[in-house]
């Protein structure tokens, strides 16, 4: 079979369904990763509050039984050690609760991706080049190199403009420079 | 005498720490300009302002040329403490922190 003209509006409407497509996946990704930051966000939220009040009713109840006169020594002794460890503990969910800050970048460094990805699809769907079925093949060719060659410009500006912020690979505190 | 700090971090958790505390780096500089405190914490990745722009901006307030600023972040590159030193900031600590440390390192730096 000869043909006259090249697919232009097949390659057109293809074009258009990838970006539909992969524009209605990335919405998804995008929605659940907005959820997810949220929910986070609420949890750390009260979880920072509540062992904040536990730490404070804690020393009250403590200050309660040391001023009582009802210690010995003995049960001074232990009481003041409660109070050391219970310190540490608290000081521990301190640190650990600090992962919501960086998980919470790192989602939002995510979603920021998906909406630069979701502009360079509507690139490719909405591309500003003429394309005439009846054009030589190399005309189209060309045509194709530009969407091409500007399909990796925007991925590379998209991907310099979203700077990795969050370094840290586990828990463990960080360093300390004093200038 | 009890000493006044200024935190200023878009994370809620780490608001609930401390009293006297700003939401991003504008809302700091607004707070800083109410009430001159003896220390501020800051943030780098905050929305509006960022840390480093908050401190600039600090410096160039009469009441903030010698109060001490500390970058509180999770940013650990050297460029951006070379910025952050450059800008002003008397220190860069790296997030997470341990409390006990970070109790430390302010004590030391107000001079307590």
């Amino acid at each position: 079979m000869t043909m006259n003209t090249l697919p232009i509006q097949e390659l057109r409407t293809l074009l258009a369904a990838v970006a539909s497509h992969g524009e209605q996946h990335l919405l998804e990704v995008e929605s659940d990763l907005q959820q997810t930051a949220f929910l986070l966000n609420e949890a750390i939220e009260k979880l920072s509050v509540s062992f904040m009040k536990i730490h404070e009713l804690i020393a009250q109840q403590h200050n309660l039984l040391m001023t009582s006169g009802q210690c010995n020594e003995a049960m001074t002794f232990a009481l003041n050690d409660y109070e050391q460890k219970i310190g540490d503990e608290v000081n521990s969910v301190v640190t650990g609760m600090q992962f919501q800050d960086m998980t919470n970048q790192l989602l939002h460094r995510t979603i920021n991706r998906v909406n630069g990805l979701k502009e360079l699809l509507r690139e490719l769907a909405e591309h500003g080049y003429d394309m005439d079925a009846n054009r030589e093949h190399n005309d189209i060719a060309r045509f194709l190199a530009n969407i091409h060659e500007t399909f990796d410009n925007s991925s590379h500006a998209l991907s310099g403009s979203l700077r990795k912020v969050v370094g840290q690979q586990d828990m463990a505190t960080g360093d300390i420079d004093l200038f | 005498m009890a000493k006044t700090i200024l935190a200023v971090d878009d994370s809620g958790s780490l608001r609930q720490m401390v009293a006297f505390s700003a939401v991003d780096g504008q809302d700091g500089l607004t707070k800083a300009k109410e009430r001159t405190v003896d220390l501020v914490l800051t943030d780098q990745n905050m929305p509006i302002m960022d840390g480093l722009t908050l401190i600039k901006n600090l410096r160039e307030l009469g009441s903030y040329q010698k109060v001490p600023i500390l970058m509180l972040t999770t940013e650990s590159s050297d460029e951006m403490k070379a910025k952050g030193k450059a800008a002003g900031a008397n220190g860069w600590l790296v997030k997470p922190f341990d409390p006990k440390r970070l109790i430390e390192v302010v004590q030391k730096v107000i001079g307590q």
